[in-house]
């Protein structure tokens, strides 16, 4: 523990780029306390989370669980009021920006880029943090494009415009070029909501390709539990900023699971692809009486908005 | 299977193309057209602003005082010009042509290229199309100040060129600081532009009443819409090291405005220093609009319109924007100031009023024309 120097924001010795490089990085926040202004209350209180590396890890919860929030954390895009986040042996928040963005990609829930950028240049900015000021376009940054564009399956689209393109096409250009930036560990943030199923699918396989024919440690957030439980090697379930439970997908995806953090009743079954939902009900906890129930019901309303 | 082979097929000449020069980019057609369309207009505009005036001459006439080679190859000439030097004899038609006329063209198409390069760094750093060069303070402190001077200060009226840029410098820190929340955004930093503008507005509004001479007022109003009469070649001198200066640095810097273009966010996830990048850039494009009112004056709507002109013919790209405002900026300051020294000869109108008119039927067009303005 003497060769980590965590204010100084030098890399130590075990964090020198050579070593990081070879082996899977692996991805951890402890004790993280997540707010979006100083005065309000945590969104995250104080939650310890590790993505496994080299494997798929899923967030999912309900909405305003805090999954994206814990994800920005993760990502140094939300400074945290406690507890620290480490990339390997480094912590996030003390690393220089470009070299943190050569170890670890975010692709956020909405990007906008310019309509009349054509994929391939919009890929190209994936090698931003591998170039200098000065420097032109290398070999190796033209390795890295072709490659993200296969893995993205987006060849075909290559001199298209981005605006030019559907909903689906834009994800896989964006992901292309997440993946140009070459890191070893990869956020993403609801990568496959507003998509049709065709690319729905097509995203998903791309995380299991990333997973087979990488090292790379990827942490996805899902809204499909049943989604994330077929895709995910590890999954980590969030209700109310809390960690209600993690684990291998099997043992966590149970109907006593979606019943207390979900609030439905669901038939769970164990299938050799994962486990299947059958959702059944919307449940309301505290429906005493009628009078209750409606106002609960319409609670609900406001909250989903 | 054939959707591999096709994809490996074109991935070896798209590569090679690319990597061919750095400068590939270079040899689009349309910026082509543009650079070379702008180019005719500067230099028709320079032979008209050349031979017409109080002292008339032919088009062959000024052609031939342009090109007089006792001027173009007389190095004695050119310390005269560049470094203001005493000028050697020359005949009439020479000296009219280029110890008067020809420096007015010159600074025009300086002051162009200058205006139109801030107003694309600024469309970029706020990803507003509707930004221009003033937009963040930048007009009403370098106004502020030349009123200040001319009204209060009168002695240092000679180093008013100065006082202009510094004040839209000022301005522009101040607009900056209001802005800064823990980082800025471009929505802050243009409502922090509004309220320096609105308060230094009023102070110069409130100005005028002390100016007791008409001389003044008119001398205030010449530098806040925007004037090229009597500029020379000490005009030149002042600011072409500076535009060297902004053109090398807004091309170095087209990339990250290309980055900038992708949002804050993906741009952050690229890992870059947002704050740093954008604060640098602007710096470029307060130093492009300071040298230009330093010269010039406060021109309006160049900085707006050459962009967006610029934008809707090569495409969003920032190099080709640099690039293609490098030239048009040029030529539509040169034809504007043709308008503004000579459609109500012998009196010259600031030619800030007529890229005023100019610009509103434009914009115009554009609202009409297109369906979502104002987003890059």
């Amino acid at each position: 523990m003497d060769g980590l120097i965590t204010d100084s924001g030098r890399p130590t010795e075990q964090g020198e780029p050579a070593a990081g490089d070879s082996a899977a990085s692996t991805l951890s926040g402890s004790d993280l306390v997540l707010q979006y202004s100083s005065s309000g209350d945590p969104i995250i209180g104080g939650e310890s989370v590790a993505a496994e590396p080299g494997a798929v890890t899923a967030l999912v919860g309900p909405n305003g669980s805090g999954k994206s929030t814990l994800l920005k954390g993760l990502a140094n895009r939300l400074a945290p009021e406690d507890g620290s986040v480490l990339l390997g042996d480094d912590e996030v928040q003390s690393m220089e920006t470009k070299a943190l963005a050569r170890k670890l990609g975010l692709l956020s829930q909405e990007s906008t880029s310019p309509s009349s950028i054509t994929v391939e240049d919009l890929v190209y900015h994936g090698r931003y943090p591998h170039r200098g000021f000065f420097e032109s376009i290398s070999d190796a940054d033209h390795e890295a494009v072709e490659r993200a564009i296969e893995l993205a399956d987006c060849g075909l689209l290559r001199e298209r415009e981005v605006g030019s393109l559907s909903g689906g096409q834009k994800q896989l250009a964006w992901i292309a070029m997440v993946l140009a930036q070459e890191t070893d560990v990869l956020l993403l943030d609801e990568p496959t909501t507003f998509l049709d199923l065709h690319h729905h699918l097509t995203v998903l396989e791309i995380v299991e390709r990333l997973r087979e024919e990488s090292d790379s440690t990827v942490v996805v957030v899902l809204h499909d539990i049943e989604q994330a439980a077929r895709l995910a090697d590890h999954v980590i379930v969030l209700g109310d900023g809390e960690i209600r439970d993690r684990g291998d997908p099997a043992d966590v995806v149970t109907e006593s699971l979606l019943e207390e953090v979900f609030r439905i009743d669901a038939d769970v079954e164990l299938t050799e692809r994962g486990p299947r939902i059958d959702p059944l009900c919307a449940r309301n906890d505290d429906a005493d009486s009628d009078h209750d129930d409606e106002t609960s019901r319409r609670n609900d309303g406001m909250e989903a908005e | 299977m054939s959707k591999k082979e096709s994809s490996v097929g074109t991935k070896r000449t798209v590569a090679s193309l690319v990597s061919e020069t750095r400068f590939g980019w270079l040899f689009d057609p349309t910026l082509a057209t543009v650079v070379f369309g702008s180019l005719a207009i500067v230099f028709a505009g320079g032979l008209i602003q050349v031979s017409f005036g109080a002292y008339s001459m032919t088009f062959t006439e000024a052609w031939a005082a342009i090109f007089n080679p006792n001027v173009v190859f007389n190095p004695q000439a050119w310390d005269a010009f560049i470094l203001g030097e005493a000028m050697p004899e020359m005949s009439t038609n020479s000296l009219i042509v280029w110890n008067i006329r020809l420096p007015r063209v010159f600074v025009a198409a300086l002051v162009g290229m200058n205006l139109g390069v801030s107003g694309a760094i600024f469309q970029a750093v706020t990803r507003n199309e509707l930004a221009s060069p003033f937009i963040l303070g930048v007009s009403s402190g370098s106004g502020l100040l030349i009123l200040l001077t001319l009204v209060v200060f009168g002695s240092l009226t000679a180093f008013l060129p100065l006082i202009a840029a510094f004040g839209g410098a000022g301005a522009f820190l101040i607009v900056y600081v209001i802005a800064w929340k823990n980082g800025t955004s471009p929505v802050r930093l243009v409502l922090a532009g509004v309220i320096v503008g609105t308060v230094f507005g009023s102070l110069q509004t409130a100005l005028f009443f002390f100016a007791d001479d008409i001389g003044v007022v008119q001398s205030a109003i010449a530098w806040t819409t925007g004037s090229l009469t009597g500029t020379d070649w000490e005009q030149v001198r002042l600011i072409l090291p500076w535009s060297f200066l902004v053109v090398l640095l807004s091309i170095a810097g087209s990339r990250q405005m290309n980055v900038l273009l992708l949002g804050e966010q993906t741009a952050k996830s690229l890992g870059m220093s947002i704050e740093k990048v954008r604060f640098a850039l602007s710096g470029v494009a307060v130093l492009a609009a300071a040298a230009s009112i330093a010269v010039a004056g406060i021109v309006g709507f160049v900085g707006l319109i050459v962009p967006h002109m610029v934008r809707n013919l090569v495409g969003s790209d920032s190099k080709k924007l640099i690039i293609g405002c490098l030239f048009v900026g040029p030529a539509l300051m040169v034809a504007a100031d043709v308008g503004a020294r000579l459609a109500l000869s012998p009196t010259q109108i600031p030619v800030g009023i007529v890229t005023g008119l100019l610009g509103g039927p434009y914009f115009l067009y554009l609202m009409r024309k297109q369906e979502n303005m104002g987003k890059i």
